[in-house]
């Protein structure tokens, strides 16, 4: 079975947790001997993805047991890439680079794809275009959250998947199906499912809903993600909690989607941070974009409370994001600044760093898909404090649970995991045992299942 | 004449509720009051009274043969004489009528016997108190909370004059020897009674399970497995706690049809009869010598007891409340020591359960709260509360 599958980032390039969800569920299918080709907007030469194509549109990166299987004339077909890398050039394309006039004629074409087309026109005042919302101020505010020409970039996106993919098919069956990761690849997966004929699996990682902290955020991205859910053959969500959502927001019936929880790696190199990091001060973090979604505010207030009893805690924010400054500017009206330090940005080393050095890892997000981060801490011997609202409460047993706007229950958390190293300990060991439950494996046969499901 | 014996416990705990670390009130309570009692009532409906009742039917229909033994905790006699009362009535009709024995054990149904010595005496002695004063009776077989016993036990129960002690058949004590015949504590005279596991947990565990391969359980089957020990027992311990009943499994389950049917069917065999612990004490020798050096209990595989300190949450939760009840004796103040008596029930060190696998499914089931850790943190806020209302300093937090 060949998969097509479509995605936004690829580690080691990535802004969260798509990629990483990305690279696991593809390591565990390629084991399970289902070949895959993954297509990403933009490939960077170090990524190390040898269990499968991964590729720009455009471009095909070979695999090296591939590459050796080419004869040299089929060689010959390959362009080298730029930086000299092995990401190279999809052989057999009748035209290597369409250009946009190429393109609109190609759609022309296409009548039901048009459609498609038109239906995402539809959504906003211009789907290539920039969103932007007026303010009371008569300013302009981007409300996103993503690159100021996110739209234009998907439409770009979508449009050279369909050029890159649609003429190496020709008249041969060349994908079984096609899966496609969040809402950003929804208009590339739709369009090419309708145009090949064969079944999209839409998975949704994360909604607007869980972005915008509960709220109903961008209009637009919404009608995407119901484009896309709505369009599938099936939908996996992440966690019951995201299906949920799905169901509510979007009106999609509940036996079209699966759940499959993520899963995760452990990294046997990751213990030797403890002994450097480890101070005096007892060290919460809470490690993430500093959004709404997240819910630092709650992380803060939260605080304001536990330095009154623990008063030489300290209180980590790692991450950035557009609440960044409002957070600064509150630890200092609570008068607790103090207690707090901002790190801003981590990149992955840092990120190891800070969860060995805290003693307790916090996640008090409004809205979480999944929070695989939870799952990271336990591999640092911190134990994680999650709020409810979060898919990965439906995982991880030996945590602490509490409603994201419960404040005191959350401080009473905080206190009583300072005060005892037996609690700590114990939620480390036992939640040990729980993530040997949660493999990409079993993320991967539920994934199979589901794919000779919608074939049969 | 071998002699089948019933045995079942009786027990509701003060469960403690989500108790704040800022709480502030002094007179705060640290006990459920409204889960406590909607639990009793709960399950005096749907096991106390109905099983009671149809006891009691047997106990008049055959007539004296139909003989059954219970041990009821004190903190169970205290919820039924709040909430329930005529749950209380039924059991008093149960024991004038001569065929039902109450046993002794912890007023608490605390871990005392393995943590506190005087305290283990003192709870011991409350708990008869109340039997005296409730039933007009005095216990003259033992039973410690949760089938808790080693030999250490054992000396301590045969010094307060008890006749037999009940206790787990655990395979490792047992080795080549049988639970169907009277045991005795090396160097003493206290005679020990073993549970049956295997037909204990047949009713208890397995009855309603649709996947088991005895499935339905019905009566003849059961009398029949019975029988089988004829030649080759003295007496059958069937012991286990009363809720399995109309609780852990439901009416639906046919569980009063097959208990409604069992003694015809047991006493269908000639031979065959019942008898309380003390009557069974009586009338039987005791086989040999009975070493039990590690403290066993009935619950779990391993028959330990992991299932209420196998954690550091449950020691550390442990140790604090030892500590705090030995102030609270020094100064003697009646009403706190009821209180750090009621923290010392075991329910609540069970709720801190983590064990993982199968054992810690069933854990889950019995518990009020979401999780452990839930239950050990709500627990410490309360000692944090006493230790307060006690002028004692939080050591906890000069500890970080």
């Amino acid at each position: 079975m060949r998969i097509l599958m479509l995605g936004w980032e690829y580690p080691p390039h990535i802004a969260g947790g798509l990629g990483i969800a990305c690279e696991g569920l593809t390591r565990a299918l390629a084991r399970q001997e289902l070949e895959i080709h993954f297509i990403v907007p933009q490939l960077f030469g170090d990524e190390d993805a040898e269990h499968m194509v991964l590729q720009e549109p455009h471009r095909r990166r070979v695999p090296a047991l591939a590459k050796q299987e080419l004869t040299s004339e089929e060689y010959s077909l390959f362009g080298e890439d730029e930086a000299g890398g092995s990401p190279l050039r999809i052989p057999a394309l009748l035209k290597p680079y369409w250009n946009e006039e190429d393109f609109e004629y190609y759609l022309s074409t296409r009548s039901d794809l048009k459609e498609t087309f038109q239906q995402l026109a539809d959504l906003g005042s211009g789907f290539f275009e920039e969103e932007t919302e007026s303010t009371e101020g008569g300013a302009v505010k981007k409300k996103s959250g993503y690159g100021p020409d996110i739209f234009q970039e998907i439409g770009r996106f979508t449009a050279r998947v369909l050029q890159s993919v649609l003429p190496s098919v020709g008249t041969t069956k060349e994908y079984d199906l096609i899966h496609a990761h969040d809402w950003i690849t929804f208009p590339a997966g739709v369009s090419l499912a309708r145009e090949l004929q064969i079944p999209l699996i839409t998975h949704v990682h994360s909604l607007e809903y869980d972005r915008s902290g509960g709220h109903h955020g961008s209009e637009r991205i919404r009608g995407i993600e119901r484009l896309g859910v709505t369009h599938a053959t099936k939908v996996i969500a992440v966690s019951h909690y995201t299906k949920s959502i799905i169901h509510r927001e979007h009106s999609i019936p509940k036996e079209k989607i699966a759940v499959v929880h993520n899963g995760i790696y452990s990294k046997e190199v990751r213990n030797h941070y403890s002994t450097q990091w480890k101070g005096k001060r007892k060290v919460v973090l809470f490690l993430g974009r500093i959004t709404i979604q997240k819910g630092p505010d709650y992380f803060v207030q939260a605080a304001k409370r536990v330095v009154e009893h623990i008063p030489e805690v300290l209180f980590v924010m790692a991450g950035t994001g557009d609440m960044l400054g409002k957070m600064i500017r509150l630890t200092h009206e609570l008068g607790i600044s103090e207690n707090f330090h901002f790190t801003g940005f981590l990149k992955e080393h840092e990120v190891e760093q800070m969860f060995s050095a805290a003693d307790l890892y916090v996640m008090p997000s409004v809205s979480e898909p999944f929070g695989i981060s939870a799952l990271e801490a336990i591999d640092f011997n911190t134990p994680s404090l999650i709020s409810k609202q979060s898919g990965v409460a439906e995982v991880l047993a030996h945590s602490l649970k509490f409603d994201f706007w419960d404040r005191d229950r959350l401080s009473d958390l905080i206190i009583n995991g300072l005060l005892h190293e037996e609690l700590r300990k114990d939620m480390v060991l036992m939640a040990r045992e729980e993530l040997k439950r949660l493999r990409w494996d079993t993320a991967a046969s539920k994934t199979r299942e589901l794919y000779y499901d919608v074939l049969s | 004449m071998p002699s089948v014996c019933f045995y079942f416990q009786v027990h509701q705990p003060y469960r403690i509720r989500p108790f704040s670390f800022f709480e502030s009130s002094p007179s705060a309570d640290y006990f459920d009051e409204s889960a406590n009692r909607s639990i009793m009532k709960k399950v005096a409906e749907k096991c106390y009274l109905p099983t009671n009742q149809l006891l009691l039917e047997l106990i008049h229909r055959f007539e004296g043969r139909f003989r059954i033994s219970y041990s009821i905790t004190g903190v169970a006699l205290e919820q039924m004489q709040r909430y329930a009362p005529e749950v209380l009535d039924s059991f008093q009709q149960l024991v004038r009528t001569g065929c039902v024995e109450l046993l002794g054990e912890t007023y608490y149904h605390s871990l005392a016997g393995v943590y506190h010595r005087p305290e283990f005496l003192e709870q011991i002695k409350l708990h008869r108190d109340l039997l005296n004063e409730l039933f007009g009776v005095s216990p003259t077989v033992f039973r410690n909370t949760e089938l808790i016993y080693n030999d250490a036990i054992g000396e301590i129960i045969q010094d307060l004059g008890y006749k037999a002690i009940i206790a787990e058949g655990a395979d490792d004590i047992l080795d080549w020897r049988s639970p169907n015949f009277l045991h005795h504590l090396p160097g003493g005279s206290l005679k020990l009674l073993l549970k049956n596991y295997r037909l204990s947990d047949d009713i208890a565990f397995r009855f309603g399970d649709r996947g088991w391969k005895s499935y339905p359980l019905r009566s003849e089957t059961f009398a029949e497995w019975i029988h089988r020990g004829s030649g080759n027992a003295e007496v059958v311990n069937l012991f286990m706690d009363y809720e399995t009943f109309g609780e852990h499994q439901w009416d639906s389950t046919g569980i009063f049809d097959f208990l409604r049917h069992l003694p015809e069917q047991i006493l269908a065999k000639g031979d065959w009869d019942f008898a309380t612990p003390t009557e069974v004490a009586d009338r039987y020798p005791a086989r040999g010598a009975l070493p039990v050096e590690r403290l066993t209990s009935w619950a779990d595989e391993k028959r330990d007891l992991t299932a209420w300190n196998g954690n550091e949450i449950q020691e550390r939760a442990l140790r604090e409340v030892y500590e705090i009840h030995e102030e609270i004796l020094r100064r003697g103040d009646r009403e706190l020591l009821d209180i750090s008596r009621r923290l010392q029930t075991s329910d609540h060190f069970y709720y801190m359960c983590t064990k993982w696998a199968a054992d810690g499914d069933v854990h889950a089931y019995f518990s009020p709260y979401d999780s452990p850790y839930d239950a050990f943190i709500y627990y410490m806020n309360v000692l944090r509360h006493l230790r307060a209302r006690l002028g004692l300093q939080g050591e906890a937090e000069h500890h970080i």
